[in-house]
C-alpha cells in the first residue's frame, strides 16, 4: 500500500514538475512572474488533441507538432505583451500576463467549448511488480519529466543559447553590455516554455481531461513549488515538484483526502519561514 | 477628485428614493465592490503591492460574521467587531511572514494564503456548510431605531460604510503614514535609505487594507443572503486589481469608478454580462500598456481643460 502510494506520489509529482518547469524558467532568464502560464499547459493540450482530430496522427506525432505551435504563441504573447513592460515595474508585468490569463482562457472557450474533452495517447496496458501497480500513461509523466530535464539541461549547459541564456538570467546589463541580444534572448526563453507547457498541458489532458479551464490548478501548483523551491531555479522546480506531489499524495491517502491542499500550502509556508528564497532558491538582485 | 466622491455619493443617497428596485439593487452591489475595490486601492496604489488573496479577507469577515449569527445567534453588530478583528489577525499573522519577503514572492504567498482560506471554507463542512455554503442569512437587526429590512434601507447601510471608509482614506492617504506608503511605492531601496520602515509599513497598509475589505464582507452575506466558498476565489480579487487599474491607480476615486466601470455598466448592458472575463482581460492588457493613469488620469486633462487650469489644480492637489 505504502509502496503503491509512492508511486502514485512520484508520478503526480513529476506531473507538478513538468508544469512548474517553463514557469521557473520564464522568471529566471527574464524575471517574470507570468500568470497567463497555465493558459499555455491548456492550449498546449487543446492543439495537441486538434491536431490528432484534424490530421488523424497520433498522440506522440502531434505532440512535437503542437510544441512548436505553443512556442509561436508564447513568442507571440511576449513580443506583443510583455516585452512592451519588461522595462517597467513588476506590477506592469503582472498585470499584463494576468490580463492574458482571461483573454486566452475565454478565447479558447470561445473555439472549443466548455466540455472537457478525451485525448487518447494510444498507450494501454500496465506495469505490475508485486501488488504495485503502474499504467503505461502514467509511466508517461515520469519519462516526459526525465526527457525534458535532461533536454533542459543539455540545452543550458552544452549549447551556445544555453550559455546566452544563464547570461541573461545572471546579469541583464551584463548580458547587454558584453553585446548579447537581450529581446532575443528572451524570446527563445519564452518558445521554450511555451513548448514545455505543451508538454505538461498535453499529459494532463490526456491523463485528465482536456478543457479550457484546466490550467488554473497545475498554475497554482507551479506557484507552490517554485516558492517551495526557489523562484528561477530549476533544480528547485524537479525537487519542489516531487515533494509536492509525495507530499500531497502520502497526506491524501493516510490523513486528509480534503485539506492535502492546505497541508501543502502550509508546507510551502514552512519553508519559506525558515529560507525566504525557498529551498534551492538564489538571492535575487 | 476625493470630494467629488463624496458630492457624488451624497447625490446618490439624495436620489435612491426615486429609483426602482432594480436599480437599488444594483447599485448596491455597485457600492459593496466599491468598499472591496477600495481596500484593494490602498494597497496597489499608495503602498505599491498587489494582493491576489484580498478575497480571503473578505470571506473571513463574511463567514466568521455569519456564523457568529446563524450558530450563536448573536445580532450582525455583535458579531461584526469580532469578525474585523479577526481578519486584521489573520492579516497581521499572514503580513508579519510575506512582509518581509521582497517582489514576487508577496504576490505568491499572498495568493496562496488566499487558496488556503477558499479550501478552508469549502472542506470544513461542519461548520462553514462545505460548497453549499450558508443560506438564509438575515438583514442585519435594527439598531438605534434604524431598521435595515428593506433594499433600500440596506443601501444606505452600504452607502455610508462606503463613505466613512473613503473618509478614513483620505484621512489616511495625508497624513504621515500615507506619505510613507507613497514613498515607498516609489521607491523602495530610497525610501528604506530615508528611515522608512517597510516591513512595518507594508504590515499596516495590509491591515488597514483587510480591515476595509472585512467590512464589505460582513455587508455581503446580508445583502446575497448566501455565502459560497467561490466567491471568495482569486477570481475576485483580481476583479478588484482590475477595478483600481481601470478606474485609476494611486487615487481613492479610482478604485470607485472602477467598480462602476466593471459591476454597474455591464449589469445594465446585460449583454455584456458574458462578455465580461475578455472584457476584463483586455481592459486589464490595454489600460496597463497604453492609459497607465486608468480613467482617472484621462479623465483628469479633461476637467482641467473643463473647470479652467486653476480648479483642475486644486483637484490634483487635493487627491
Amino acid at each position: 500500500m505504502l509502496a503503491q502510494q509512492l508511486i502514485n506520489g512520484l508520478v503526480l509529482g513529476s506531473i507538478y514538475a513538468l508544469s512548474a518547469l517553463g514557469f521557473t524558467l520564464i522568471f529566471g532568464v527574464a524575471r517574470v512572474v507570468n500568470f497567463a502560464y497555465g493558459e499555455f499547459l491548456m492550449l498546449g493540450a487543446f492543439l495537441t488533441l486538434t491536431t490528432m482530430t484534424v490530421t488523424g496522427v497520433d498522440f506522440f506525432i502531434a505532440l512535437p507538432l503542437a510544441m512548436g505551435m505553443t512556442a509561436l504563441l508564447s513568442v507571440a504573447a511576449y513580443l506583443l505583451a510583455i516585452r512592451p513592460v519588461m522595462r517597467g515595474t513588476d506590477l506592469q508585468a503582472l498585470l499584463v500576463t494576468t490580463g492574458m490569463l482571461y483573454v486566452l482562457r475565454e478565447v479558447a472557450i470561445l473555439i472549443w467549448g466548455t466540455a472537457p474533452r478525451q485525448m487518447e495517447t494510444g498507450l494501454d496496458g500496465a506495469l505490475e511488480f508485486g501488488d504495485i501497480l503502474i499504467t503505461h500513461q502514467r509511466l508517461l509523466a515520469v519519462a516526459f519529466l526525465l526527457i525534458m530535464v535532461t533536454g533542459l539541461y543539455a540545452l543550458l549547459y552544452k549549447a551556445r543559447i544555453g550559455r546566452a541564456l544563464r547570461a541573461v538570467a545572471q546579469n541583464r546589463f551584463g548580458a547587454e553590455t558584453i553585446g548579447l541580444n537581450v529581446d532575443r534572448v528572451i524570446s527563445f526563453a519564452f518558445a521554450v516554455s511555451g513548448a514545455m507547457a505543451c508538454v505538461a498541458g498535453s499529459l494532463i489532458g490526456a491523463l485528465y481531461a482536456t478543457e479550457p479551464s484546466m490550467g488554473g490548478s497545475p498554475l497554482l501548483k507551479a506557484f507552490v513549488i517554485v516558492i517551495f523551491g526557489g523562484l528561477g531555479s530549476v533544480p528547485g522546480a524537479i525537487v519542489g515538484g516531487l515533494v509536492i506531489g509525495l507530499t500531497e499524495t502520502l497526506v491524501g491517502a493516510y490523513i486528509s483526502n480534503a485539506f492535502k491542499d492546505v497541508f501543502t500550502f502550509l508546507i510551502m509556508l514552512a519553508v519559506l519561514l525558515w529560507r525566504p528564497t525557498g529551498l534551492l532558491g538564489v538571492r535575487s538582485t | 477628485m476625493s470630494r467629488t466622491v463624496l458630492i457624488g455619493l451624497l447625490l446618490l443617497g439624495l436620489l435612491a428614493p426615486a429609483l426602482s428596485d432594480y436599480q437599488i439593487y444594483l447599485l448596491t452591489l455597485t457600492l459593496l465592490w466599491s468598499i472591496l475595490a477600495l481596500s484593494m486601492g490602498l494597497l496597489l496604489g499608495y503602498a505599491g503591492e498587489i494582493n491576489f488573496g484580498q478575497a480571503a479577507f473578505v470571506g473571513i469577515a463574511a463567514y466568521v460574521s455569519t456564523l457568529l449569527r446563524l450558530k450563536l445567534g448573536w445580532s450582525f453588530w455583535a458579531a461584526a467587531p469580532v469578525a474585523l478583528a479577526v481578519v486584521v489577525l489573520c492579516a497581521a499573522a499572514v503580513g508579519s511572514i510575506t512582509m518581509r519577503l521582497r517582489g514576487p514572492f508577496f504576490v505568491l504567498v499572498m495568493l496562496a494564503f488566499g487558496e488556503i482560506v477558499r479550501l478552508i471554507l469549502a472542506n470544513w463542512q461542519e461548520v462553514t456548510g462545505g460548497p453549499v455554503g450558508l443560506r438564509q442569512i438575515t438583514p442585519p437587526e435594527p439598531v438605534l431605531g434604524l431598521a435595515f429590512d428593506t433594499k433600500l434601507s440596506f443601501f444606505y447601510l452600504v452607502l455610508v460604510v462606503l463613505a466613512l471608509s473613503t473618509l478614513a482614506l483620505i484621512a489616511l492617504v495625508r497624513s504621515r503614514t500615507g506619505r510613507m506608503f507613497v514613498a515607498m511605492r516609489e521607491d523602495e531601496t530610497l525610501a528604506e535609505f530615508v528611515g522608512v520602515g517597510l516591513s512595518r509599513h507594508k504590515l499596516i497598509a495590509l491591515c488597514i487594507s483587510a480591515f476595509i475589505a472585512g467590512l464589505g464582507g460582513l455587508l455581503m452575506g446580508p445583502f446575497l443572503t448566501v455565502l459560497a466558498p467561490n466567491q471568495f476565489s482569486i477570481f475576485a480579487s483580481v476583479d478588484m486589481v482590475v477595478m483600481v487599474i481601470v478606474g485609476g491607480i494611486g487615487t481613492l476615486a479610482g478604485p470607485l469608478l472602477g467598480a462602476i466601470f466593471l459591476i454597474y455598466v455591464p449589469e445594465l448592458l446585460s449583454f455584456a454580462r458574458e462578455m465580461r472575463p475578455i472584457m476584463m482581460g483586455v481592459l486589464l492588457i490595454v489600460v496597463t500598456l497604453f492609459l497607465p493613469g486608468g480613467l482617472i488620469g484621462g479623465l483628469l486633462p479633461l476637467l482641467r481643460r473643463l473647470g479652467g487650469r486653476g480648479a483642475a489644480r486644486k483637484e490634483a492637489q487635493h487627491d
